[in-house]
């Protein structure tokens, strides 16, 4: 059956909550005790990223937690990736709506109704 | 010609994917003000990013909450407004706003023939861009730099970043599969950076991941 909008929402505030859980300051291990080579990019990559973006089960928080400590370009590339979806949230700054705008369209349904 | 196939497609989809309802002249209202006219300052956000015109923008929002309104009974009361009055901004755009708009976007179309092949997509460590650098960047450098990607990368950089939807509801909105989200998303993101890395090395800020030695 597909997805309606009402149960995508349902399922997003499951990973939001989720998301909240997660620990933002990872671990400050040095970089010393992590590995340096990382095996399998690909998928550590788009798992992280995943998990960044909100969209990952339960899971991969575990999964997530192990690369982070052992691995430094996991490491490396999780804290690039946060940083960058940081700045986009914060420093984009939002266009001032004009004024006028709502009535505009307020007034264009009065209208048609 | 494709994309206006689409726009017919979707307003099908509206018409017949959800039971067809028909709300009171009072209920239209109430979903109207209650629902749909809270996300204006997002949509506006939104179609301004799209269209990089205020007037361009002004128009677009407007027609998107005419389409919902004239639409409104194959929107379900309570579900999820915000990604539906997208998806009618997004394919509005996309119709309407994309071939006339006063500046037109500049497309590399070796780089998209490139990224839209397959969904396939490269993963690769970035050592010479610090997580530091980016947050010392000004709110300029970020916002110039998503403006310069080209409108699809745009796109799902806003919506997800900006506006914190899923890939579920960008998917929908974009009406692409989930994996293509995760893979557009991606090369918007790696495109991003290579614009980032180029503010950070104008700036002078560290960008080879060591620490620079001091000259003397």
């Amino acid at each position: 059956m597909p997805k309606t909008w009402a149960t995508i929402r349902t399922e997003k505030k499951k990973r939001q909550n989720f998301k909240e859980e997660l620990p933002m300051e990872m671990n400050t291990e040095s970089a010393g005790e992590r590995k340096l080579q990382c095996s399998d990019v690909t998928k550590c990559f788009e798992l992280l990223e995943s998990i960044l973006d909100g969209d990952m089960t339960q899971g991969g928080k575990a999964i997530m937690d192990d690369k982070l400590a052992k691995c430094q370009p996991c490491f490396e590339h999780y804290h690039l990736e946060q940083a960058i979806r940081e700045v986009l949230k914060t420093k984009c700054t939002k266009q001032v709506v004009p004024s006028e705008l709502s009535n505009s369209i307020r007034q264009k349904i009065q209208d048609i109704k | 010609m494709l994309r206006y196939n689409l726009d017919q497609s979707l307003l099908l989809k509206l018409m017949s994917e959800v039971q067809r309802r028909k709300y009171s002249q009072e209920e239209k209202n109430t979903i109207f003000d209650g629902e749909f006219m809270p996300h204006i300052d997002s949509m506006y956000n939104f179609a301004y990013r799209l269209t990089f015109d205020e007037d361009d923008a002004k128009d677009l929002v407007q027609d998107t909450y005419l389409k919902a309104y004239r639409f409104i009974n194959s929107f379900e009361q309570g579900t999820n407004a915000k990604a539906w009055l997208f998806r009618i901004l997004k394919n509005s755009f996309i119709n309407e706003y994309r071939k006339k708009s006063k500046q037109p976007t500049k497309v590399d179309y070796q780089e998209v023939e490139t990224y839209y092949n397959s969904d396939d997509v490269d993963y690769q460590s970035t050592t010479d861009l610090r997580a530091e650098s980016v947050k010392d960047m000004l709110g300029d450098e970020i916002s110039n730099a998503l403006n310069s990607l080209a409108v699809d990368f745009r796109t799902v950089i806003i919506l997800c970043d900006l506006e914190g939807f899923t890939y579920e509801e960008m998917a929908k909105i974009l009406d692409i599969p989930i994996g293509t989200v995760r893979s557009r998303l991606h090369r918007a993101r790696n495109l991003l950076k290579d614009k980032l890395r180029g503010y950070a090395q104008n700036m002078g800020y560290n960008t080879d991941g060591e620490e620079e030695e001091a000259e003397f």
